[in-house]
């Protein structure tokens, strides 16, 4: 009928490599999150508070990241920092450009739910007693969380799925990394890919599904 | 001061890239949004057992990295023996990969229009599709439009990874010139500015309707 | 009896509309349509790059336009970089492959290959103060390539076997040489055609040719699909028409100067 014979025996042969560069794949996205979150806080503070100096800056970390492709990211932080002589890994590189990504759109996350935090909240505070980031790290961050689990949840599951782009930097640790060397040596470009796009699916339901487990876990009163 | 390689030639040659990029981002925008409307609809209005395969289906364009779909998209197509070109192909992978962000949107935007207003259009006497166009859609439209507009410019943005099938918009056209001139830095940036330039104004847009139309306290 | 006669008859006319196709074969196609789409990879200098107004020009690119005007259609030069001229082959995209590829047995499972049409030999190329004098010294080092080459596959096993080094895989030839200029890598292995003509453009400095890779002669045919056994024929007849008119030769002067590679394989038959 098709024009083609299905190899999916051989298309089997790569699956052990592909299930260890799963496993980079996780490694890069969490890493990049747990960076992110951190700059995130730090930018969404910085546009938050009155000084023009750190505004500015935050700002445009935040409209670049927010604005410009990913793809394009990841390309500076690899080619473009190299004419500076600044070598990134491909693996740096990748982590460098999905951080910077993360911490962009994390960073509006952040502000919106800031800013849904009624203001009363942290005055009380103070008027316990409690020093400013006494008041923000007890009050207000808890409040903040919670509000933006389930953002914060998708930026995860597009951190996962950026990870496919570090392939065009060199990367070929991480499921698509492997799957492209296998496709480029064998041309079972459909077997393969098929294979990866289950990987990839299984991957971001798993985390999906452990994102609302943990958040029926915590955010219960 | 300033020395470069660059043309107004090149320039050109970007400027078609870019509009290749708008053309894709066309494409899979408005068939998106046809397809979203359809299926947002639906899922707000069926049973959710129902809808069930078709959540499923839409879940898959969510989960799967983009550049894959696309590769995948493209070796089917070529097994079958459609024949259709990287650009199709291309616009069809985006569309319904936009049409899955777009069903979410528009069943939120459906379901944030008050029962009860829904209720009354009905007791009033309307019919389903009067109650839909005259009274749902004002109302959801509102509330739907700026995610609309974030989701239109993440497709632009998206449209990027067209150019890894061997679609030449910018980002590739873009590489083609640092492949003659060596200037990774200068052109990077000169594209950056480009989708930046094409984002960020709709983008502004896009957050200034928010804020009008968000409901006050 | 209506229903059968209805399907009967569409049954019929299916297998008429398919037989009549079945004949036309993918060289008719080309005929017919006017145009003939090659996959030429153009960060490729001399065989195939792009001139200051953007448009390709190389040995592969002349060598398509000639074979257009033996077909007496036009020529569509479609760019693809390495890893995909195959896919593009397959995926129905480009009608030939005009782009350097080498005929391993690996390829040959999926794509047709004509008699080679070019000759390379590898050279290793690398920047002038990494300490790189021969092929062997690359062990040890940070190399690349373009994932799934001839010359790429092979400096990825040397490395493996070595048991020291790194070796990446790029996705363009353009980004490996980015690479290595900028630092990324320390050496590659390329074609003696390539690293000539990167080096001659000035672009990259510090950029020199340190000893041959031992490996065979890289002998490069033109690619189609497996199974059109027409377009095969015929442009194993064009290559061999290509060397006797002196075509060949002519296009290697321009291209890259000197005797033009010997295109045999002594001892065999074909």
């Amino acid at each position: 009928m098709f024009n083609y014979t299905f190899q999916w025996k051989q298309a089997m042969r790569g699956l052990p490599e592909m299930l260890d560069g799963a496993l980079v794949t996780l490694q890069i996205a969490i890493i990049s999150m747990v960076i992110g979150i951190i700059f995130a806080v730090l930018l969404a503070v910085a546009r938050n508070s009155n000084s023009r100096l750190l505004r500015a800056p935050a700002s445009m970390w935040v409209e670049v990241a927010r604005n410009t492709p990913a793809l394009f990211q990841i390309y500076m932080a690899h080619f473009g920092l190299g004419t500076f002589g600044i070598h990134l890994s491909p693996f740096v590189s990748l982590l460098a450009g999905i951080t910077f990504n993360n911490a962009g759109y994390l960073a509006e996350t952040f502000r919106g739910s800031l800013r849904a935090i009624p203001s009363t909240q942290l005055r009380s505070a103070r008027s316990l007693g409690m020093g400013p980031i006494q008041a923000f790290r007890l009050i207000v961050m808890p409040q903040m969380f919670r509000i933006a689990f389930l953002p914060t949840t998708n930026q995860m599951v597009w951190a996962i799925l950026m990870t496919s782009l570090g392939v065009t930097v060199g990367m070929n640790t991480d499921l698509m990394g492997v799957t492209q060397d296998w496709n480029n040596r064998s041309f079972r470009t459909f077997e393969f890919f098929a294979i990866a796009a289950v990987i990839y699916y299984l991957i971001a339901k798993a985390v999906t599904m452990g994102a609302r487990l943990l958040a029926w876990r915590m955010f219960r009163y | 001061m300033f020395e470069t390689g660059l043309t107004l030639n090149d320039l050109k040659f970007m400027g078609q890239g870019a509009l290749i990029t708008l053309q894709v981002t066309a494409f899979a925008v408005i068939g998106g949004t046809l397809l979203g409307l359809l299926f947002g609809i639906i899922r707000s209005q069926v049973n959710p057992w129902l809808t069930l395969p078709l959540v499923f289906l839409l879940d898959i364009f969510r989960s799967v990295p983009l550049i894959i779909q696309l590769v995948l998209a493209n070796a089917f197509q070529a097994i079958v023996g459609l024949g259709l070109s990287a650009f199709t192909t291309s616009c069809i992978v985006l569309a319904l990969y936009t049409s899955a962000y777009c069903t979410e949107i528009v069943r939120g935007a459906i379901s944030a229009v008050p029962v009860v207003t829904r209720r009354a259009a009905r007791s009033l006497g309307m019919t389903w599709g009067q109650d839909m166009r005259q009274i749902v859609f004002p109302m959801a439209l509102r509330v739907g439009l700026p995610s609309w507009i974030g989701l239109t410019l993440g497709v632009m943005k998206d449209s990027a990874l067209v150019g890894f099938i061997g679609v030449f918009e910018l980002l590739k056209q873009s590489q083609t010139l640092i492949t003659r001139l060596q200037e990774p830095m200068f052109i990077l940036i000169v594209a950056g500015a480009i989708y930046f330039l094409l984002s960020f104004p709709i983008a502004r847009l896009g957050g200034q309707l928010e804020k009008r139309w968000r409901e006050n306290d | 009896m209506k229903l059968s006669f209805i399907s009967g008859s569409l049954l019929a006319a299916t297998c008429l509309a398919t037989a009549t196709g079945a004949f036309a074969d993918k060289l008719d196609d080309i005929m017919a349509s006017g145009e003939l789409r090659c996959a030429v990879v153009l960060d490729f200098p001399p065989m195939g790059s792009r001139d200051a107004e953007n448009n390709p020009i190389g040995f592969d690119v002349d060598y398509c336009n000639d074979l257009a005007a033996a077909l007496g259609v036009e020529a569509i030069i479609v760019e693809t970089p390495f890893p995909d001229r195959i896919p593009a082959l397959v995926s129905g995209r480009v009608d030939v492959g005009v782009a350097s590829t080498s005929d391993t047995l690996e390829r040959a499972k999926t794509a047709g290959f004509t008699i080679p049409y070019f000759a390379f030999t590898n050279v290793v190329l690398t920047r002038e103060d990494s300490g790189i004098e021969t092929y062997d010294d690359l062990a040890g080092h940070t190399v690349g390539s373009v994932s799934g080459t001839y010359e790429g596959i092979q400096l990825e096993d040397s490395i493996e076997a070595w048991g020291d080094g790194s070796f990446r895989p790029y996705q363009t030839q353009a980004d490996v040489f980015l690479a290595l200029s900028q630092g990324q890598i320390d050496a590659t292995v390329v074609t003696s055609t390539v690293a000539s003509a990167i080096i001659a453009t000035g672009q990259y400095e510090g950029l020199v040719i340190k000893g041959d890779a031992p490996y065979l002669v890289d002998y490069v045919a033109l690619i189609a699909l497996r199974q059109e056994y027409g377009l095969l024929n015929y442009l194993d007849l064009f290559v061999n028409q290509q060397v006797r008119t002196g075509r060949y030769q002519e296009l290697y002067d321009k291209w890259v100067g000197g005797t033009a590679p010997n295109l045999t394989v002594s001892n065999v038959y074909r």
